[in-house]
């Protein structure tokens, strides 16, 4: 049953994005994804690149506490996506592996270049939750959709500053480029 | 960012270093030829071996509880 959806634009092209959406994690803003592998990549035949990864997650309690519960210390979630270059669209799915058989949130998200402008990516974002056997109490329901939107506020923000991240990584490299150049150049002309 | 398996860390990050790189620079400009693929295919090794020891079986996990009759119901 769908709970929540947002949308999101960003100010940075879609390949910027997407390229920053990779280097998500680790960032202050998630500190609970405290773990990511990539269990499985592949290009299909029509040049999309499939991705199956694991997200590790910390509840972040003590230990003493998550083995008084019987929980693990450590959660899991399974997110798989699709980049699709020529379109300019980014989707990815994730849900928890963790208490499944209790509970499913499957998140969709979705980054696509800005219909209007090829300078802007669009996110929109969707959660679904399945839970066993009971009606989702719209007490239940407002707490995740809170904790969704604060999620995916952090989500955005977290976004933000792994692309700037990787701009000042650019920016840095270019100039270091300049300055070899720079020396280069005067030397090479006099020969 | 670290591994499920912490001897695999290494191997994950040259692993995400050269995939960065080539997400970037190769694949988004249209070349498909992944260099990547033998140091992936050592990281995935590792990570499989993992999650074995530690008796995480992703793909068991995957499979579709909600919904189907390997759903938990409550007591009657």
């Amino acid at each position: 049953m769908r709970i929540w959806t947002s949308e999101h634009t960003f100010e940075h092209s879609w390949d910027t994005v997407v390229t920053a959406a990779w280097r998500k994690y680790p960032n202050p803003l998630n500190p609970s994804v405290v773990g990511l592998d990539v269990l499985d990549r592949s290009i299909d035949a029509e040049g999309k690149l499939k991705s199956h990864r694991l997200m590790s997650t910390s509840w972040g309690m003590p230990g003493w506490v998550a083995k008084l519960i019987g929980m693990q210390e450590t959660a899991f979630a399974s997110e798989h996506s699709v980049v699709d270059p020529k379109n300019k669209v980014f989707t990815l799915n994730s849900r928890n592996l963790t208490l499944s058989n209790v509970l499913t949130v499957n998140e969709q998200l979705v980054y696509c270049q800005h219909p209007t402008d090829p300078n802007k990516t669009l996110l929109k974002q969707e959660a679904t939750v399945t839970v066993s056997g009971l009606p989702l109490c719209s007490k239940l329901e407002k707490m995740m959709t809170d904790a969704m939107n604060n999620n995916a506020n952090k989500g955005r923000q977290a976004m933000e500053f792994v692309i700037d991240k990787v701009k000042k990584e650019a920016r840095e490299l270019t100039t270091e480029a300049h300055k070899c150049m720079d020396n280069v150049l005067p030397k090479t002309s006099s020969l | 960012m670290n591994s499920v398996g912490e001897e695999c860390q290494e191997l994950k990050r040259r692993y995400d270093e050269c995939f960065n790189k080539w997400f970037a620079e190769k694949f988004l400009k249209g070349q498909k030829d992944d260099p990547c693929q033998p140091l992936f295919k050592v990281y995935q090794d590792c990570v499989k071996k993992a999650l074995k020891d530690k008796k995480l079986d992703i793909e068991q996990m995957e499979v579709q509880v909600m919904g189907t009759d390997n759903e938990k119901q409550p007591p009657s």
